[in-house]
């Protein structure tokens, strides 16, 4: 059902699109994006200059879109990991005992979710230093709450159903119930989710690239175009393509996702 | 009554729990927390530091400290900063208002175009219009908000020259207080829109799956019955109900507006809290930051109770004191 | 069709002739036929999917409204109050507008959801009335306040100002009658208006809805699948199955005399009183044969 979704599937072909040329590119198109190539702000299609022209240093700007995904990719795929985790552990306690634990963990999550994201991740950052795995945990933090609230709603949903009764019934531990019985039959929403979160890592991580807190010495779309921020409007190409690239990656997340709650829950489709 | 005095004080408990962690922030960073507070320009002076030491009592219990630092707070000190050598509560008053200005004029463009959009979408779910408008709602929210904006600046400072790109006010102004507003408006135009055009994208979605379900719903088909036309049952009818989870929805996501905001203020040199949390991060410049997350979080909670409020007034269902007969 | 004058006595003031409505492929209801007279209540019975709620949306031309449904082929002849016939299949929808409501009106079967939820009951009844009686917010007040007092509900100008949630199921089911009559409506279509009530309530509502009829001599069709409900308040009945008319006739010789293999399966399924006498666990039913 998925697959009759052309948009989704246009997603699908998208990120795989992006997987490439992040993975393959920097093979297949051999420039270092740290090397200084030809005269600064050149534009595309001058005279002895790259496919999409230099920065501001005279770097190649298609080397830097080429190699700059791996890095946006790695954070945002360990802070979903991480959202993933906090999120859903949080959620389906919650969720399934209820009770005080719940009202306590609620108010927990609460805390994180009034702080505004990319504000707490730049604090975060600014204090604790913006290496790659500070980065992504401090957008791990501000993206969890999310994830739990959804998954709380699950398990509450699920938890009163008969097959639940069932397993307790033969005597399963509370562990066993929460992972191998409730846990699969909420996966739809969370794998919905768990898409649409990995395109907000991948923004967030642009931001504070773009703000000058993300890793400084690795290559990444947010960089170049906060490096670029001078001299954007005449050198449009610096900050076009960079974040082409964001736009694409993350589009390709927002269609396979709104693909997926499409399949799992026709109704929206409407007339 | 009660239920909102319950909430109120949860809210200031929220708010206590922030206070925390801004307290907690400060302490768990690598380096002194002297240095810390004075960021990078005051701790290269050594004077500055002992005044730091004095003034937080750094050299007392972790709890001594954490009950000092919340009478500072609720007293409305938020410390200094070394930068801007002015005091922290003074800079954010400064900058609060253009920040609202803008975040609240995006809100109203996004609910009340996207909610439109979502109409028309859901009324011919296959027209071409319907289609574009779709794909563009999607390609919305997918953009990253400070590249939007950087293109709309090179699309009005290249192209088409009509609307400011810069700043709040023209430099050069000198005119009285109508034209002054006239001229603010004129700079809120292109930021407004690059933050609401993020979120107008969710909205129309939104608006259009929930009009789809309720133009489906029994009391549209009765109002059909009674022969009122179909604009009277969509716009009287269908609105009213469709529009809760937009509002709703538009409420729970006003921080993530605060966020989108810091970039776009960054990048049309708007002169607000998120401009000023950029240029402290750049200094690290800590007071300044957690003063500006303390109030932003502040910001959040209000409108979140606010949200309940104008929830409430919408849908009667869930005003206090009813009861099915 | 040339509009034919007719007299009243003899013509019946809604006539159904070779009605075919159809979504997509399926074939909901298949050239069915009938007739309904001033001062009757006609039943129209059958099980869940026999075709007869669209029957009752089509003579609205609701059926076309929000679903994919559509109507093939048949006519619907409507005597208006000046003896004039109009074929509403053939209506345009402004005509229809003015038709809706007004002159013909209908009850739906959950009165909790056909309620809107976030307007007062009192706004919802004086709507009707406002829009095709012309009349001013206050006229319509007090005429909406008129109407709750007829359908018998206690305390009316409070109930006025109260949301649908507010009120039990029989109440909401009154205040959708109340609503219903409001502009005197010649015809009224009630679709299973007490299947959602308890047995009690819906008692009491299918008394008033014969007590309203009576001092209006309107005509009613009503709708269900209980046969008990048909032998209370019908005059005549027609059988629906799969979309098809299986029989028709006054209710004494349908209930007498049933001729169908299906009416009489349909009867069957009523408890007969005293059909549990002397045994001490309940007999099963014999299942209605498709």
């Amino acid at each position: 059902m998925f697959f009759r979704n052309k948009a989704a599937v246009a997603g699908l072909f998208l990120l795989l699109g992006v997987i490439l040329m992040t993975f393959l590119g920097p093979y297949v198109y051999d420039e270092d994006p740290k090397d200084i190539v030809a005269r600064p702000l050149k534009g595309p299609g001058t005279e002895d200059v790259p496919g999409l022209g230099t920065d501001y240093l005279g770097r190649d700007v298609l080397a830097g879109v080429v190699n700059g995904g791996l890095t946006s990719l790695r954070v945002a795929a360990i802070a979903a990991a991480l959202i993933v985790m906090i999120g859903v552990t949080i959620g389906a306690v919650s969720g399934f005992y209820g009770g005080v634990i719940d009202n306590a963990l609620m108010r927990f999550t609460e805390v994180f979710q009034v702080l505004p994201a990319l504000l707490f991740a730049m604090v975060v950052v600014a204090l604790f230093g913006p290496s790659p795995w500070k980065v992504s945990i401090a957008i791990g933090l501000v993206l969890w709450p999310q994830l739990a609230r959804l998954t709380r709603a699950e398990f509450l949903r699920l938890k009163n159903m008969e097959f639940v009764k069932a397993a307790q019934a033969i005597g399963s531990s509370d562990l066993r119930i929460i992972m191998r019985v409730i846990l699969p039959n909420a996966l739809p929403p969370l794998i919905v989710a768990t898409t649409l979160v990995m395109g907000g890592a991948i923004l967030l991580e642009a931001g504070l690239a773009f703000l000058g807190l993300g890793d400084a010495n690795e290559v990444s779309w947010g960089l170049m175009i906060g490096q670029n921020r001078t001299n954007f409007i005449t050198s449009w190409w610096t900050v076009t393509f960079p974040g082409l690239a964001i736009f694409v990656t993350v589009l390709s997340f927002s269609l396979i996702g709104d693909g997926l709650q499409d399949a799992f829950n026709p109704k929206l489709r409407g007339r | 009554m009660k239920r909102f005095a319950i909430r109120m004080l949860w809210s200031i408990g929220l708010v206590l729990a922030v206070i925390f962690l801004n307290f907690s922030l400060i302490h768990l960073a690598p380096g002194d927390p002297a240095t810390v507070i004075a960021g990078e320009s005051g701790a290269g002076d050594p004077a500055v530091i002992e005044q730091i030491r004095a003034d937080y009592g750094l050299d007392r219990s972790f709890v001594a400290q954490l009950a000092s630092y919340v009478v500072r707070v609720a007293q409305g000190d938020l410390g200094d900063s070394f930068f801007f050598n002015q005091s922290v509560v003074s800079l954010i008053w400064a900058r609060l208002w253009p920040t609202i200005l803008l975040v609240a004029t995006a809100l109203i463009f996004a609910i009340v175009v996207g909610v439109l959009v979502g109409i028309f979408t859901a009324r011919r779910p296959e027209s071409r219009l319907s289609h574009s408008a779709t794909i563009l709602a999607l390609a919305g929210y997918s953009m990253p908000v400070f590249w939007t904006g950087l293109m709309l600046v090179i699309l009005f400072a290249s192209v088409f020259k009509v609307l400011p790109i810069s700043g709040m006010r023209d430099v050069q102004f000198d005119g009285g207080l109508l034209a002054s507003w006239v001229d603010i408006g004129e700079h809120l135009i292109l930021p407004a829109f690059t933050l609401g055009f993020l979120f107008l994208a969710q909205y129309s979605r939104l608006a259009r799956a929930s009009m789809l379900e309720v133009l489906q719903s029994d009391f549209v088909r009765t109002a059909r019955s009674k022969g009122l036309s179909e604009r009277v049952v969509v716009y009287k009818h269908a609105l009213r109900n469709a529009v809760i989870p937009v509002v709703t929805v538009a409420g729970l996501q006003f921080g993530t507006m605060l966020s989108g905001a810091i970039l776009v203020e960054t990048v049309f040199n708007w002169p607000g809290l998120g401009r000023l949390a950029f240029d402290a991060v750049l200094r690290r410049d800590a007071p300044v930051l957690l003063g500006v997350l303390l109030v932003s979080t502040l910001l959040v909670i209000v409108v979140n109770l606010l949200t309940d409020v104008v929830y409430r007034i919408i849908d009667p269902r869930i005003r206090v004191g009813s009861a099915a007969a | 069709m040339v509009p034919e004058i007719e007299t009243e006595a003899s013509s019946p003031i809604l006539e159904v002739r070779n009605l075919t409505v159809t979504f997509g492929s399926f074939t909901a209801v298949d050239g069915i036929s009938f007739s309904l007279h001033e001062g009757q209540t006609l039943a129209v019975v059958g099980e869940s999917g026999s075709g007869k709620s669209v029957t009752a949306l089509s003579i609205m031309r609701l059926v076309e409204l929000g679903t994919r449904g559509r109507i093939e082929s048949g006519e619907i002849l409507y005597r208006g109050a000046n003896g004039e016939v109009t074929d509403l299949v053939q209506e345009s929808e402004d005509a229809m507008r003015q038709v809706r409501g007004n002159q013909i009106s209908m009850i739906f079967q959950e009165p909790l959801t056909s309620l809107n939820p976030v307007y007062t009951v009192g706004d919802q009844v004086a709507e009707a009335v406002m829009l095709h009686q012309r009349l001013g917010r206050r006229e319509a007040k007090g005429r909406a306040l008129e109407m709750m007092r007829q359908v018998r509900i206690p305390d009316p100008d409070q109930r006025m100002g109260q949301y649908p949630h507010e009120m039990s199921g029989g109440m909401r089911q009154r205040v959708m009658i109340a609503m219903a009559l409001s502009c005197d409506p010649r015809v009224l279509i009630a679709d299973e208006p007490t299947t959602a009530l308890d047995v009690t309530i819906q008692a009491q509502i299918l008394g008033l809805m014969r007590d309203l009829q009576r001092t209006r001599s309107a005509a009613v069709m009503i709708i269900t699948h209980d046969m008990g409900v048909v032998a209370e308040v019908a005059d005549q009945v027609v059988v629906m199955n799969q979309g098809q008319v299986v029989e028709a006739g006054s209710v004494f010789d349908i209930f007498e005399d049933p001729k169908e293999p299906y009416t009489r399966a349909l009867l069957a399924a009523v408890p007969r009183l005293g059909s549990m006498a002397g045994r001490s666990d309940p007999a099963p039913f014999d299942l209605v044969a498709p």
